[in-house]
């Protein structure tokens, strides 16, 4: 299966839970692939804690691949090489866990017939071999948004799943640009059926995940005083009419991801030691994480409405 | 109040969702087994709250609240739990309409064989009862409201189709159920001198006057619902009785009998399959007519109007039911508070036509009369009177007076108050009985309803302190552990003298329960009561206040510290509040007031302290 991650707005959280993601699947015991498609900016490597590529390699990465200067882009095996202790050894029964990141220094290119062509051969070769290939777009309309529209609309991707996460902050702003993202003029859907998708079908395959949602009802919150609950209780109410009304409503929903320090602070992958022996980063959101790795799979929860 | 509607609701929602709802479908039946009424009860238990308080929709999941979609986890995530619930009423729906399309509305395992042991026939088990059409309305107009909201939100086109589906399905059934309603309406006409006549005469003369002086009395007072029930009635059942009023000495009682009326003419409307024949004595019996009356008043209710449910056709059957409705009611209210001393209905307890006497029929016909009451806005002092017979039939029904005897009250709650269904033998077999034994939330119900009305703060927490009560002994009802944890009926728990145990749901008794917390919530939900007293004081001790604050502004300083600068800023702002608050909530007023002039009473202390040093 195929994942684009994509948001209207930088910050979002986009990368690091879609990091978190592929991990969280690796740990499953399926295969995973994490192509780095934030073309601008392709710093993956930070969260996967890789040192010698936290902002893309030097060469052979996905630029090059594109640019037609490597014939295959790099892989890195996370397992392998990252100076994070959990991520030393592969755990027991895990899948793998493949980084494909761009190159450093390399920026934003406008999509040919060819390129197109390439990615595509590289989506089914991620298709082929991987239970899971996580493809990280920038923020915003981009040229890898473009590139992954038309190549998922290719005739050889029949078949193949497809399916899109967008990204957002829980507040007004990010509730209203995310629907754009969507639905606005230039947005996925009309982009897309300037590729040659089904407008119909591609909605249905998009999903809305809400990042640093503040959970008033989570022991995190107890420094909180009352009037403050009280306040965040009914912006939480108006945020959902308002979500609901932008046409991303729960109903579009597949995940919601609280407000957690660790993250807020650095982008990283949230180990269960990270809760249970350094007492870092809060249960709820590794258990966000393994739910919502799950509701990937899991195709009633991509049904919808 | 003791009674918290959304907690109450959510742990019931809880259980109900976790009984009813198993591997992955709703599963009917419960104490009483699976009949027509008794699964839509079990439906409405969860529709009811979620179509009645907008805090508990489920019909647009992006905007349902979190605790409430918790509350439901068995039945999936908030995206599947309004797909399950349109196929569970698809399922109800179905299993209650016959091969040829014709819905059943039929009483079955609630029916009793009128003497111990006797054999009910199976043609018996399917007559039409007056309590699935009532209930049939409710549930049918909760699904089309539900179904209204929730096809907005849906996009794929096989789930449209299927709600779609189930919205013409349920309207058919409505309408099946009003022409139901229309045909069980009976007006019984009798001589004063007969059986009938002289019980009511009986009931009615509390001041014992001579009886043909009250029985023309009555027939003055019915005169103009007689005379509307002749002219305006052309339709349905008891059409034909009304004329004999104008013969001299009659009298007669009007609402529902508890099924189709014997020789019932058809009713012409869309197609509703076949209209049978009726069984049922032409006259009414005061449980049906009550349950009848309760359906006919979702019919006409706000939200039926605002969210357009009914179609033409139903709107004109809903027209005929709303003006037996109307007659109804002003007839009971009529019977119950006539005469100028002590009302027929403070004579506890009510003694019906057929000369069965119980204080559960004193509660229902204060049901009918306080309906009247709200038609002719009737002043707090009738109202208090009804409140009277209300506490009185708690005490009297050992809710709150109790005794630790096995006594015949208590059989109200167990087994119930029976009554034989008179006509139910002519489908062949034996006569059917019915039992009721909803005493107790009935009666919190319209203990709740009254106190909602009552404009005086005295006679409204005495209710609602009564409220209390009966909460309180149907809370000791509950049933405990096991699946059905949190749900009714358990009549030993407030009764241990009652030598019974239950351990299966009772979806009549829980249905009740449930409306009674909707009851409270919508009282709860509506603003408090207005004090004059309190506004009056909040009026006096502004004044005060501000006058200390514009002096305090006036005579000190404006050179002064930071946070003596900010005090009476915030001071400002406390005494901007309480302005604004003191029409509407004056306690609040009084309060933000008290305590802004302890504020400006510490300032003009602190600086009294400075004439002895000085």
């Amino acid at each position: 299966m195929l994942i684009f991650a994509t948001s209207d707005k930088g910050g979002t959280g986009r990368s690091v839970t879609s990091c978190n993601l592929a991990y969280r699947t690796a740990l499953d015991g399926k295969d995973c692939v994490y192509l780095d498609f934030d073309f601008g900016s392709p710093t993956s490597g930070a969260i996967f804690e890789l040192p010698e590529v936290l902002a893309g390699v030097a060469g052979g990465g996905l630029h090059d691949f594109f640019l037609g200067r490597a014939e295959e882009p790099l892989r890195i095996d996370v397992w392998a090489e990252s100076e994070r202790d959990v991520l030393l050894t592969r755990p027991a029964g895990a899948g793998m866990l493949t980084l494909v990141p761009g190159d450093r220094g390399g920026s934003e290119f406008r999509a040919t017939a060819e390129m197109v062509e390439r990615c595509v051969r590289l989506f089914r070769r991620a298709e082929d071999e991987f239970d899971l290939a996580v493809v990280d777009l920038s923020a915003g309309r981009s040229y890898a948004t473009e590139i992954a529209l038309a190549a998922t609309a290719h005739p050889d991707m029949a078949g193949v799943d497809a399916r899109w996460l967008v990204f957002h902050r829980w507040t007004r702003q990010h509730i209203i640009a995310a629907a754009g993202l969507v639905q606005g003029p230039h947005g996925l859907l009309e982009a897309g059926r300037a590729r040659g998708h089904d407008p119909a079908a591609l909605r249905r395959a998009v999903r809305f995940v809400r990042t640093a949602v503040l959970d008033p009802a989570a022991p995190s919150q107890t420094g909180l005083r009352p009037e403050q609950l009280a306040w965040l209780d009914r912006t939480d109410r108006g945020l959902h009419e308002l979500a609901g009304a932008q046409g991303v409503g729960r109903s579009v929903v597949l995940g919601e991801i609280p407000l957690d320090p660790v993250l807020q602070w650095r982008e990283q992958l949230l180990s269960n030691q990270d809760v249970m022996l350094h007492g870092t980063a809060n249960q709820e959101s590794v258990t966000a994480f393994e739910q919502l790795a799950k509701r990937l799979f899991d195709d009633e929860a991509w049904l919808g409405l | 109040m003791q009674i918290q509607p959304r907690q109450q609701l959510l742990d019931m929602w809880r259980s109900t969702a976790r009984l009813s709802f198993v591997d992955g479908d709703w599963q009917f039946g419960g104490r009483d087994g699976a009949n027509s009424i008794s699964d839509a009860e079990q439906l409405l238990c969860v529709l009811a709250p979620a179509t009645e308080i907008p805090l508990f929709r489920l019909d647009n999941p992006n905007v349902a609240e979190r605790d409430v979609l918790d509350a439901l986890d068995a039945m999936g995530t908030h995206v599947q739990v309004p797909q399950r619930l349109v196929r569970a009423l698809k399922k109800y729906v179905d299993r209650y309409t016959d091969a040829d399309g014709t819905p059943i509305f039929s009483g079955d395992t609630y029916f009793e064989p009128g003497e111990p042991g006797a054999e009910i026939e199976p043609q018996q088990r399917r007559l039409d009862v007056v309590d699935s059409f009532s209930v049939s309305i409710t549930l049918m107009l909760a699904t089309i409201g539900f179904t209204r909201i929730f096809r907005q939100i849906v996009t794929r086109p096989e789930l449209l189709d299927e709600v779609a589906e189930l919205e013409r399905a349920a309207s058919k059934r409505l309408t099946a159920a009003m022409v139901g309603l229309l045909r069980s309406f009976a007006v019984n006409v009798f001589s004063a001198e007969d059986d009938f006549g002289q019980e009511l005469v009986r009931m009615v003369n509390q001041d014992r006057r001579p009886t043909r002086q009250v029985v023309e009395e009555l027939r003055n007072a019915l005169r103009e619902i007689n005379a509307r029930l002749r002219d305006d009635v052309t339709i349905g059942s008891g059409t034909k009785e009304s004329g004999e009023f104008d013969l001299p000495n009659r009298l007669f009682e009007c609402g529902w009998s508890w099924g189709i009326v014997q020789e019932a003419p058809e009713i012409e409307t869309s197609d509703v399959g076949v209209q049978r024949p009726g069984r049922a004595q032409n006259a009414p019996y005061l449980y049906f007519t009550t349950v009848a009356l309760d359906a006919i008043q979702a019919l006409s209710s706000e939200r039926t109007r605002l969210l357009g449910l009914l179609d033409e056709a139903q709107l004109k059957l809903a027209q005929s039911l709303q003006l037996r409705f109307e007659l109804t009611r002003s007839y009971w209210a009529a019977i119950a508070g006539f005469g100028q001393a002590r009302w027929p209905l403070e004579d506890l307890p009510w003694r019906t036509t057929d000369g069965v006497e119980a204080d559960y029929f004193t509660l229902l016909v204060s049901g009918m009369m306080v309906q009247n009451q709200i038609a002719v806005r009737a002043p707090d002092a009738d109202l208090s009177r009804v409140a009277d017979v209300l506490e009185e039939v708690a005490n009297r029904s050992r809710i709150t007076r109790r005794s630790t005897e096995r006594e015949p009250a208590l059989d109200v709650h167990h087994p119930g108050l029976r009554f034989v269904l008179e006509g139910s033998e002519t489908a062949g077999g034996p006569k059917l009985a019915w039992t009721v034994a909803d005493i107790s939330p009935l009666l919190l119900r319209r203990t709740l309803n009254l106190a909602g009305l009552l404009a005086d703060g005295t006679a409204r927490s005495r209710l609602l302190d009564l409220a209390d009560e009966l909460w309180r002994h149907l809370d000791n009802r509950s049933l405990t552990g096991g699946l059905t944890d949190g749900l009714w009926d358990q009549p030993a728990g407030a009764f241990p003298q009652l030598d019974v145990k239950f351990t299966e749901v009772s979806w009549y008794y829980t249905k009740r329960v449930v409306d009674c917390l909707v009851t409270a919530s919508h009282i709860i939900n509506e603003p408090p009561l207005r004090s004059e007293l309190l506004a009056d004081i909040a009026a006096e001790l502004l004044i005060e206040a501000e006058h200390l604050y514009d002096r305090e502004r006036l005579n000190n300083s404006t050179y002064s510290g930071d946070s003596l600068a900010a005090e009476l800023k915030q001071i400002g702002i406390d005494l901007e509040r309480a302005r604004n608050r003191r029409r509407e909530r004056p306690g609040v007023a009084v309060a933000v007031a008290q305590d802004v002039l302890r504020r400006l009473d510490r300032l003009s202390a602190a600086r009294q302290a400075t004439h002895g040093t000085m």
